[in-house]
């Protein structure tokens, strides 16, 4: 490729560990990474968590972290070859004509600056701008990426800002320094549907109107459906396969981008037969919920809930961020009391069973285990209490729900940072099943995880509900999520619930405004065509669709 | 932010009441009666006819009922009437004012020395964790903890004063006076400072948005100093006032070796001779000064800090 070249430009890549004999005896982490993004181009480089995409990017920057560095080739921007540039040089690409989006934006602010500081930094290396002018300036950034007061945005503090407003705050930062290229690294997975929609379309603005390149780094494949002009595929630090957006989404060529693209397409359609009996198992009769003062209206964060589930039943629970829907699972299971209703439990189970008959697989399943203890300790825990269980047994039945979600026994000895987040969330489901449960919440149980392993973990709620005829709550904001496995829909908006469906029929006609924009969010906007496409895609795909009877 | 403060107040108030009845207490738990040693304090001669006792007893207010006598004493107390000291028969508050800005002036000299020591350092061991610089300055801040100060002052005067004959041995007259007891007040904190400092750097500079402001162009030196050493120091604000607060009563030992008419000397003296009122005025002072300055840290760290019991906002 030309030195001219104004785009970014990878060739042959490698990264690998530091030190005398890193490169040599251990693995590299990148291998022959080689890629292009020219201004005006929209570029997607997928793949799922732990591929390499981050590493990718953190290696244009220069800024892998400590102990890893480039053990061969080279990576271009308009010429400069980043590999060899002094600090001095980079530090002026860093922000300025490079830039980057973080995922996790909260995170990746200062919590003691308000973001009108941070907008500073990068006008004052890149613009030159300081005091009064640097100031309008932020405020400009702001009210561009959509904030309904920018003045009041800029002086907010990070943690002051929903993670929507967030993530468009560090869109705006990125921006800041008029970069011609921008890394965004899954700009939106934390995101609902509806943020997403509007950072995508703010960046497509910007390449658009003044010929930004994008690397959008995702596992969201709608979205790349929607936006990229070209795809590139990683699996265990190289490239895999790359081509045309079209081309790639409706012909992949290896089979991990075919799995990959299977694993996104939660297939729409009902997977199981409805519950045989009508029998209820939980019955919510006005549930609300107050934080703090009674007297403030404001503080409810559940009102007037009525829901009921039936036995075998799985009902998804939709809502964006701050609408209720945590409250709701830890009021059920008895983490939280209701301040008003009643929530009756109508199982088969008397006493000490009643109680812990309800259980909850938590969002987070680093957050769900001691990082102190081996998996082992964690799940004899509910185990000690009230069984009269001989350790013999104990570890007969861990052995056994062990098995129950698939994970080799030899992982018990293992702390959680040693296990992977799918590992991880397949133990949080075990400990929840030593309890014989017969109601389980899942509260946004596979959102932190990649398509893939989302997928598989799902399957695997699903093949549990069928064999212990489990009944199942599905807390989501992910519309894929709860299409893939629920029965019923109900849409939660600041605490009530305004509209309960069947799924079939919600997502064909959603009643409320709110659930209408919930499902028109969920249907990607640039090439509407390519859904359509997408579904035969899943056709061709040799990967069986698990739970269909 | 209001009903923060308000909470804060609140707490402030309640422990100095608690304390001060604590103190209130003292006489009745001390051995022999306390209306006898005031006529004893008061004239010679062993003498003393239990019509006298009743007298006194009476317009002391001595017979009220307990809560009665506590309030009164509280009252009194805050409006500056500590009561006369047994042994010089002086206003306590006379006594106590100027022996308590001694101490202020002490401590605060010890604790601005041990800041001004402890945060280079800090800020040095916590940038290259591991390396060289780190583990010297580690072994020596840790081996001050092991110093105890009447095992200091002796030394670093018959160094300083003795052989070199640079600083006075003892005595409150000028700065150089001052020299020695804030330099070994300032010892255990320089040493417990310098860890906090190193662990905030350490955290700070792990926190992720530090890569995030180099990839918007920061230098490694920027971003430290903009994103690094003001988080990693706000930790230090609420240890900073811990120990404000504990040396204001814990400086007796430096005080008495040095000869400092501080308030730990004040104390000191005031239960040696078991001058009752006096030790009351002193450790209640002490105490709300304490209470105080810790609930002061407060408000700082929550101002520096903007997400401490920010999750609510």
């Amino acid at each position: 490729m030309s030195p001219l070249n104004p785009g970014l430009v990878l060739e042959g890549l490698e990264v690998g560990h530091q030190g005398p004999d890193g490169g040599t005896s251990r693995k590299p982490l990148l291998s022959d990474v080689s890629l292009s993004v020219q201004p005006g181009e929209f570029v997607a480089l997928v793949g799922s968590s732990g591929s390499g995409k981050t590493l990718t990017a953190m290696s244009c920057l220069r800024l892998l972290p400590a102990g890893l560095e480039i053990t061969g080739g080279s990576i271009r921007l308009g010429g400069l070859d980043l590999t060899r540039a002094s600090e001095q040089e980079l530090n002026s690409v860093r922000g300025g004509r490079l830039g980057m989006l973080f995922q996790q934006p909260k995170r990746m602010f200062n919590p003691n600056q308000t973001i009108g500081q941070h907008l500073k930094e990068p006008l004052r290396l890149h613009a030159g701008l300081r005091g009064a002018k640097a100031r309008s300036k932020a405020v400009e950034l702001l009210d561009e990426v959509g904030f309904a007061d920018p003045a009041k945005g800029a002086r907010a503090y990070p943690h002051q800002l929903s993670g929507g407003m967030a993530q468009r705050a560090m869109t705006a930062l990125a921006l800041a320094g008029q970069p011609g290229m921008l890394l965004a690294d899954e700009p939106t997975s934390a995101l609902d549907k509806m943020l997403e929609r509007q950072i995508l379309q703010l960046l497509d603005r910007e390449r658009r109107e003044r010929g930004l390149g994008i690397l959008y780094i995702t596992h969201n494949i709608a979205s790349v459906a929607a936006y990229a002009d070209r795809v590139l595929v990683m699996n265990a630090g190289s490239i895999v396969e790359t081509g045309p957006a079209r081309d790639l989404l409706t012909r992949p060529q290896t089979s991990y981008t075919r799995e990959l693209l299977a694993a996104a397409r939660l297939a729409p359609e009902s997977r199981r037969r409805p519950p045989s009996t009508e029998r209820d198992v939980l019955v919510l009769d006005s549930v609300g919920k107050h934080f703090g003062p009674r007297r403030k209206a404001g503080n409810a964060a559940l009102q007037d809930v009525s829901l009921t589930l039936r036995r075998g039943e799985i009902l998804g629970v939709l809502g964006q961020s701050g609408s209720g829907k945590s409250t709701l699972a830890k009021a059920i299971v008895g983490l939280e009391t209701a301040s008003t209703g009643s929530i009756t439990r109508q199982l088969d189970a008397t006493g000490a069973r009643q109680a812990t008959a309800v259980q909850l697989v938590f969002q987070e399943p680093h957050g769900a285990f001691d990082p102190r203890m081996t998996l082992r300790t964690s799940l004899q825990a509910p185990l000690r209490k009230g069984h009269d269980l001989t350790p013999e047994q104990r570890d007969e039945r861990i052995a056994a729900a062990m098995a129950e979600v698939e994970l080799d026994a030899a992982m018990l000895d293992k702390r959680p940072g040693q296990c992977s987040g799918g590992q991880l969330q397949r133990a949080t489901i075990a400990r929840a099943l030593l309890l014989e449960p017969q109601v389980l919440i899942c509260d946004e149980a596979t959102s932190a995880l990649d398509a893939l392993t989302q997928r598989t973990i799902l399957n695997l709620l699903l093949r549990l509900q069928r064999e212990h005829n489990l009944s199942l709550i599905v807390i989501s904001h992910d519309m894929d999520v709860v299409r893939y496995m629920c029965d019923r829909v109900a849409v939660l908006l600041e605490g009530e619930v305004v509209e309960v469906a069947e799924t079939k029929d919600f997502f064909a006609a959603p009643r409320h405004p709110h659930s209408q924009a919930l499902v028109e969010a969920s249907i990607p906007c640039r090439a509407d065509g390519l859904w359509s496409v997408l579904d035969a895609t899943a056709v061709r795909s040799p990967a069986p669709r698990q739970g269909q009877s | 932010m209001l009903q923060f403060i308000t909470k804060r107040t609140a707490t402030l108030v309640a422990a100095v009441v608690v304390s001060s009845f604590a103190v209130f207490l003292i006489p009745y738990f001390t051995p022999g009666d306390p209306v006898r040693k005031i006529i004893r304090s008061r004239v010679a001669g062993d003498a003393i006819d239990d019509a006298s006792v009743q007298r006194l007893s009476e317009s002391l207010g001595l017979n009220d009922p307990l809560a009665v006598q506590y309030l009164r004493w509280l009252g009194d107390f805050f409006s500056g009437d500590m009561g006369l000291s047994f042994v010089s028969r002086t206003p306590v508050v006379e006594q106590v004012l100027p022996a308590l800005s001694v101490t202020f002036s002490l401590v605060a000299m010890a604790l601005v020395l041990a800041a001004a020591v402890s945060l280079p350092l800090g800020i040095i061991s916590g940038l290259r964790p591991g390396s060289g610089a780190d583990k010297a300055i580690t072994a020596v801040t840790q081996a001050l903890i092991a110093m105890p100060e009447y095992w200091v002052a002796p030394v670093l005067v018959l160094v300083f004063a003795l052989k070199l004959s640079v600083l006075p041995t003892a005595g409150w007259n000028d700065l150089s006076s001052a020299v020695l007891p804030a330099l070994t007040l300032a010892l255990r904190p320089i040493s417990f400072f310098t860890s906090a400092v190193r662990a905030g750097i350490v955290d700070a500079a792990a926190a992720e948005h530090v890569p995030a402001a180099r990839a918007r162009g920061l230098s490694h030196g920027q971003a430290i100093l903009r994103h690094v050493v003001p988080n990693g120091l706000v930790p230090l604000s609420t240890l900073f006032a811990v120990w404000f607060a504990g040396l204001l009563g814990g400086s007796v030992i430096v005080e008495v070796i040095f000869a400092v008419p501080g308030m730990g000397r004040l104390l000191f003296d005031a239960v040696v001779n078991s001058d009752i009122p006096l030790a009351q005025g002193g450790v209640v002072v002490v105490v709300a000064l304490a209470v105080g300055v810790t609930t002061l840290a407060d408000f700082v760290h929550r101002f520096l800090s903007r997400t401490v019991g920010g999750t609510l906002a």
